[in-house]
């Protein structure tokens, strides 16, 4: 489904990746782990289309087509999605009317009418439910005043209404209580089916509890320096990043 | 011969009202303000003043189907064609006539030229007691064959525990250039409630200068709702007087202009009485080489005690031609008052619009929505529900999108 080739990105002229190369098949879970600054976020934005990011080699393919060719919201259209780390407040717009706009737009591609309003308002509040969500959260404007956690449920709960093939979240953890974290992570794993696949960008192991992953993969300096199954992640937690970093920097400079 | 002249003409046509002579010596002493005027600093008349506008209507008829096309087709409406009253409904409890007020009410030129030569406008009179259920719509409409310059002067009187809720709209169907010197005197009595909606959707041949004022008794409330969506040149003064305690005055306003429009809008507060409150939101967006003032004071005089006084003017600059001016001001000579005022000039946010593309939102829709969100605050204010509908409809227009959400 997605396959990223030698991506290398330039952000104010210096490389922030520097040669990523990534396999997502359909129905898998990859968890992608790294210290503070090693570019977690930045291969995030890059496959969602943040023109920040120059993007100076590689591609990103999805299905047939080079995500590299599209804009953001093609992208989404082909079905990426990407949770925000901080999702943006937008003051004004409702999240029903923001969550319906989005999906009027998809459909418009597709060439298919809006969804009568009554079966949105359905598809909400059963989304809604599986992520424990009060229905106020509709009426309120688009993550305004909302807390950290809410933040991170509304992301959660636009991934559901949207049904992506590709969902990345990034650092969907951070904010999040025990409680919330067992909510959201139960949402997300509902949601997966044998033709979606997720990418998870943590910092923790704490959340791969809750969201097994089938790949980790150890991200520093801006490239893979191992990948491992799930047992890699507890490695890490026991261990810190300290015994794999140190192999890598001494084959490709810090 | 050149405008002046046609004024004084005009002012000496024969009638022998005083006050007529009284107004125009009164314009002639002050004359058109010029930028040195610092109400005036940054809104020039003097292009505007060189055209060859005609005095005497030469008006060209308008259908019944022009009427319907231009106004929101409400039950009630109070209709003006080409500066003579046509149509007004009959309300319970409410008297519609024509004006004759040409009482001395002027502070400056433009007032003082309003009351030399009007002869047209209406008088609403609410009686005591009196809930007017549906709004009542006041349409003046103009076709000139000629540049032309009409002066209406109006006068709203809301006695004792009524109200009513108004949409006005100023439109010329010609492309004619039609200069409109608008005036509006509006008395809310004790307990008094009004909602006044300018809906100002123009074209390119209107030129509006409108001044309002509001006299409020005690305890009375008056809503002003702005929309300004269009128009070669406007300048709107709004003018608050709370003349009695535990009064309320709102002033809202979302201003959307793009190619060459300018609009200006200066407010005045004046709150004379204690234990008041006042709310003003203008929401500016500018497009295009659009230009935009605001000027709002808030005057809190030594007996406005206990008062809260609130005003913010936000501005979105959509494109690098545009601009805005805006001044807020503030004067307080009492000491135990409530008072902020602020003012901000922005773009988009583009994380915000980033956010959205990653949702399949597309960057020109973003933007849309976005825009639309900034005013919404200001938007929501609008009480009536279809005049809600009919804002959002010419926004969505003007920002050539679909904001059917």
């Amino acid at each position: 489904m997605l396959k990223i080739e030698n991506l290398k990105a330039v952000v104010d002229g210096v490389e922030i990746l520097k040669g990523i190369n990534l396999s997502v098949n359909s129905g898998e879970v990859h968890a992608i782990m790294g210290p503070n600054g090693s570019g977690k976020s930045t291969l995030s934005s890059v496959i969602a289309g943040d023109e920040t990011y120059e993007v100076s080699s590689g591609s990103i393919l999805f299905d047939d087509d080079d995500l590299l060719d599209l804009d953001p919201d093609q992208r989404a259209h082909k079905g990426v999605f990407l949770s925000f780390q901080y999702p943006v407040e937008i003051p004004g717009i409702s999240v029903s009317n923001f969550i319906k706009a989005a999906i009027t737009e998809k459909r418009k591609v597709l060439g298919l009418d809006p969804m009568p309003a009554k079966d949105l308002l359905w598809k909400m509040r059963e989304k809604m439910d599986l992520l424990n969500m009060k229905p106020g959260y509709l009426s309120r404007n688009m993550n305004e005043g909302f807390s950290g956690g809410e933040k991170k449920r509304n992301e959660i709960f636009q991934m559901a209404m949207l049904e992506p093939k590709l969902a990345i979240l990034d650092e969907t953890d951070s904010g999040l209580d025990i409680d919330a974290l067992k909510v959201v992570a139960n949402g997300v794993n509902k949601l997966k089916n044998s033709n979606n696949a997720t990418i998870v960008i943590t910092h923790y192991q704490r959340l791969l509890d809750y969201i097994v992953p089938d790949y980790v993969h150890v991200l520093h300096n801006g490239r893979i320096i191992k990948s491992g199954g799930k047992e890699l992640a507890h490695q890490l937690e026991e261990k810190g990043y300290d015994w794999i970093t140190k192999l890598a920097d001494e084959k490709w400079g810090s | 011969m050149g405008l002046l002249e046609k004024i004084e003409q005009y002012t000496n046509r024969g009638t022998d009202k005083v006050s007529n002579k009284t107004a125009y010596s009164k314009f002639i002493d002050l004359g058109f303000p010029s930028l040195k005027n610092e109400e005036w600093k940054y809104t020039s008349l003097k292009k505007i003043i060189a055209n060859n506008f005609e005095i005497e209507n030469q008006g060209e008829e308008i259908t019944d189907q022009e009427i319907k096309n231009n106004s929101l087709d409400l039950d009630n409406k109070v209709v003006f064609l080409n500066g003579e009253l046509y149509q007004k409904p009959t309300i319970s409890g409410v008297k519609i006539e024509k004006n004759i007020d040409h009482s001395p009410k002027y502070n400056d030129a433009i007032t003082a030229l309003n009351a030399a030569l009007a002869e047209n406008g209406y008088n609403i009179t609410v009686s005591e007691n009196t809930i007017v259920d549906k709004p009542l719509e006041i349409l003046f409409l103009t076709k000139n064959k000629s540049e032309n310059l009409a002066q209406y002067r109006n006068e709203i009187i809301v006695k004792k525990n009524s109200s009513i809720k108004i949409i006005e709209q100023v439109k010329n169907l010609s492309t004619n250039l039609c200069f409109s010197n608008m005036f509006t005197n509006i008395n809310l009595e004790e307990k008094a409630i009004i909602e006044f909606n300018k809906l100002q959707n123009n074209n390119e041949s209107q030129i509006i200068v409108d001044n309002t004022n509001i006299n409020q008794e005690t305890g009375s409330n008056s809503t002003f709702n702005t929309l300004l969506f269009g128009g070669a040149f406007t300048r709107n003064n709004l003018n608050f007087s709370q003349n009695g305690e535990r009064c309320e005055s709102n002033m809202n306003g979302v201003v959307i202009l793009d190619n060459s429009e300018f609009a200006d809008n200066h407010t005045y507060m004046d709150h004379l009485k204690a234990n008041c409150e006042s709310n003003e939101l203008y929401k500016g967006i500018y497009l295009g080489k659009s230009k935009g003032v605001f000027n709002g004071k808030i005057m809190v005089r030594p007996d406005a005690q206990k008062i809260n006084a609130f005003q913010a003017n936000n501005n979105l600059l959509l494109s690098d031609d545009s601009s805005i001016n805006s001044k807020p001001q503030l004067e307080i000579y009492a000491d135990d008052v409530k008072c902020s005022h602020g003012c901000t000039i922005g773009q988009l946010d583009e994380d915000a619009i980033f956010y959205m593309n990653t949702r399949g939102i597309s960057k020109q829709d973003a933007k849309a929505i976005l825009t639309y969100a900034f005013a919404s605050d200001a938007l929501n204010k609008i009480s009536i529900p279809y005049l809600y509908d009919v804002a959002k409809d010419l926004i969505s227009k003007k920002l050539n999108v679909d904001l059917s959400f």
